[in-house]
């Protein structure tokens, strides 16, 4: 028990700024909004950080998990909501079918483009989410562009007052759920065999494979975890609390790149990073849209820029060199 | 019936693939001197568009004299963002070149929203049709093809015969050889992502006489994801692989758009658009190095 201890402690500065904004966020009237919003951000930072942090695998259609788990949470609703009884149960069937289409595709694509690297890697998942958005709008299946409402599904399903709550509340609530859960699964990996395995993937893939190790095994654990809780979040953020999907929303690289930016902000492959980054990116970016709005890209294009240009460590990494060999190293990672 | 409107389509199909070619050499050009995959490509195209459609309408010049003007704006962009941005990045991870250059791709997006904004524009090049039997084309459509024709054939050229373009294929094949070798690499990096810009912002002219209401600040998203498809296809370092590919690419996404229109109950546009991306996928597992990619 001794040695397991301390591989748990760069969880508490994590946990701990999840709580403040939680306590914000339910104490000031008129913060839940935002709060909820940062929480997303570190949630998808942290999902996202999971695979492409300890690989280096820049997985550029990730947003894939996210509109599949959005759909699952959508699917479940709109096809059970008949069902005599099923009360909440309804949202556990919405998230059942969410993992089962994130871990499907995340099998699927970790069978097909994980055998690739580099480049070709990060081309083939953005064609893969192409693929599969104008798939669903060619062969108009799921409702095609039109999409999936469901709002009225749902309110038939469990109540008014119910449905209420859960769009409003619980849907939030589950997001700093999951972030809590992603950063947990971030430092399990990090700190055991799976996480030695994928750092020498990281540093180099061909010595690691003769040195023995399994390496599509272990990339795959990581892809697939790292896409179940993109699922989990698409459910929850996007399809409980919107109650709507349309592919044009949901399938956007652009999404992607906002998760690339909150863990590259903070730092890539730290735990704490997509915390910070998702603060703050998610604070500048919902108070640019208050003071400048339509203009928060023409802002954050030069940022990017300079951020990769100038601190390709991100803010956790200038912090570490920082504190190294006090005793608050062990609290950062 | 079917057959003709197959080979009016093809036709089209054709002339739009010699663009599409044009548009891709750029990126490949890039990615095989400095293996970085530019994901802002597509902005590159609509800086093009704005290009052509600004002197056609304001200064009324037509689309031909726009070239040249539209290559030198493209090396002056290539230059300026290689010298701000891209030559930190050569050695940085994959991460970082392909962020970089999505952000400058937005970048671009909205200065041109910013000049433009977000509608749709669009002139009309009236130079004559040819009717034949089984379409009738637009005149601006077969100079377009021409136009890209002749810009690959001279970069064909150019690659082949002079000093400058023998050093871009030594660092194509071994940047550490070039190097020692005596070659500038610091220098073809430059060039290179520059003329690479210049290709691509050429090809957003071409583009506009096939998109007669379609120039956007936005435009570019679906021209970068083509791209990605057709580079892919003509082996990812080889420009002249990619015109190749451009050809088929385009004969393809026409062809295919025939069939589909045949199917009831499905909306044919979308369904080409994702034959794309699954030709896309299975043809990275199947040949990585691309259909006409040797080795």
């Amino acid at each position: 028990m001794k040695r397991t201890i301390p591989k748990y402690y760069p969880l508490i500065p994590v946990f701990a700024a999840y709580l403040i904004m939680f306590i914000i966020g339910f104490t000031m009237p008129g913060m839940w909004q935002m709060v909820a919003l940062l929480a997303f951000y570190c949630a998808l930072g942290q999902s996202w950080n999971i695979f492409m942090g300890m690989t280096g695998y820049v997985d550029f259609g990730y947003v894939t998990f996210i509109a599949l788990g959005t759909y699952g949470m959508a699917l479940g609703v709109q096809y059970f909501y008949q069902i005599e009884g099923l009360g909440i149960g309804i949202i556990f069937i919405g998230i059942f079918l969410a993992l089962f289409l994130a871990s499907l595709s995340a099998i699927l694509e970790a069978a097909i483009a994980l055998r690739l690297r580099g480049a070709y890697f990060a081309i083939a998942c953005i064609g893969i989410n192409e693929g599969l958005r104008y798939f669903i709008e060619g062969a108009k299946i799921w409702g095609g562009s039109e999409g999936i409402i469901f709002s009225g599904a749902l309110t038939e399903a469990v109540g008014r007052e119910v449905a209420n709550q859960l769009t409003t509340f619980w849907a939030d609530f589950a997001v700093f759920i999951i972030a809590a859960l992603a950063a947990f699964l971030n430092v399990h990996y990090m700190r055991s065999k799976i996480g030695y395995a994928l750092t020498a993937v990281r540093e180099d893939e061909d010595a690691a494979k003769v040195m023995g190790i399994n390496t599509f095994k272990y990339k795959t654990i990581a892809f697939l975890t790292s896409g179940l809780l993109g699922g989990l979040v698409g459910a929850m953020a996007w399809g409980l609390k919107l109650t709507h999907v349309f592919p044009g929303d949901v399938f956007v690289i652009h999404y992607t790149v906002e998760c690339i930016v909150v863990v590259l902000l903070g730092g890539a492959g730290t735990l704490l990073g997509p915390v910070v980054g998702g603060l703050i990116y998610g604070l500048s970016k919902y108070w640019l849209a208050v003071i400048l709005p339509g203009f928060q890209l023409l802002i954050f294009a030069p940022i990017i820029i300079a951020i990769i240009v100038a601190f390709p460590g991100g803010i956790i990494g200038l912090v570490k060199q920082r504190i190294k060999g006090t005793p608050l190293e062990r609290y950062i990672v | 019936m079917i057959l003709k409107l197959l080979a009016g389509n093809l036709t089209h199909g054709l002339l739009l693939g010699g663009v599409y070619g044009l548009a891709t050499m750029g990126l490949s050009l890039i990615f095989g001197v400095m293996n970085v995959v530019n994901v802002g490509h597509g902005a590159f195209i609509m800086v093009g568009a704005f290009v052509a459609l600004t002197m056609f309408t304001t200064l009324g010049i037509s689309p031909v004299a726009a070239i040249p003007v539209a290559l030198i704006i493209g090396m002056a962009l290539g230059f300026f963002f290689f010298y701000t941005v891209m030559r930190r990045l050569i050695r940085a991870p994959e991460l970082a070149s392909l962020l970089a250059t999505f952000a400058i791709g937005i970048l671009l997006q909205e200065i041109a929203k910013l000049i433009f904004g977000a509608d749709f524009w669009g002139y009309n090049w009236r130079v004559g049709k040819i009717s034949l039997p089984i379409t009738t084309i637009p005149m601006s459509k077969v100079y377009a093809f021409i136009g890209s024709i002749l810009i690959a054939l001279f970069l064909y050229f150019w690659f082949s015969k002079t000093r400058v373009g023998t050093a871009v294929r030594s660092v194509v094949e071994d940047s550490e050889g070039a190097r020692v070798c005596g070659v500038n690499v610091g220098w073809i990096y430059a060039l290179s992502f520059a003329i690479g810009i210049g290709l691509t912002v050429m090809s957003g002219v071409l583009l506009t006489m096939f998109i007669p209401v379609g120039i956007n600040p936005y435009m570019g998203g679906a021209y970068t994801l083509k791209a990605f498809v057709i580079a892919v296809l003509g082996g990812l370092t080889s420009p002249y692989g990619a015109f190749f590919a451009g050809l088929i690419f385009g004969l393809i996404e026409n062809g295919a758009y025939v069939f589909f229109a045949q199917i009831p109950g499905v909306a044919p546009f979308p369904l080409t658009v994702s034959l794309a991306f699954w030709m896309l996928f299975f043809l990275l597992l199947i040949k990585p190095t691309g259909l006409l990619g040797g080795k």
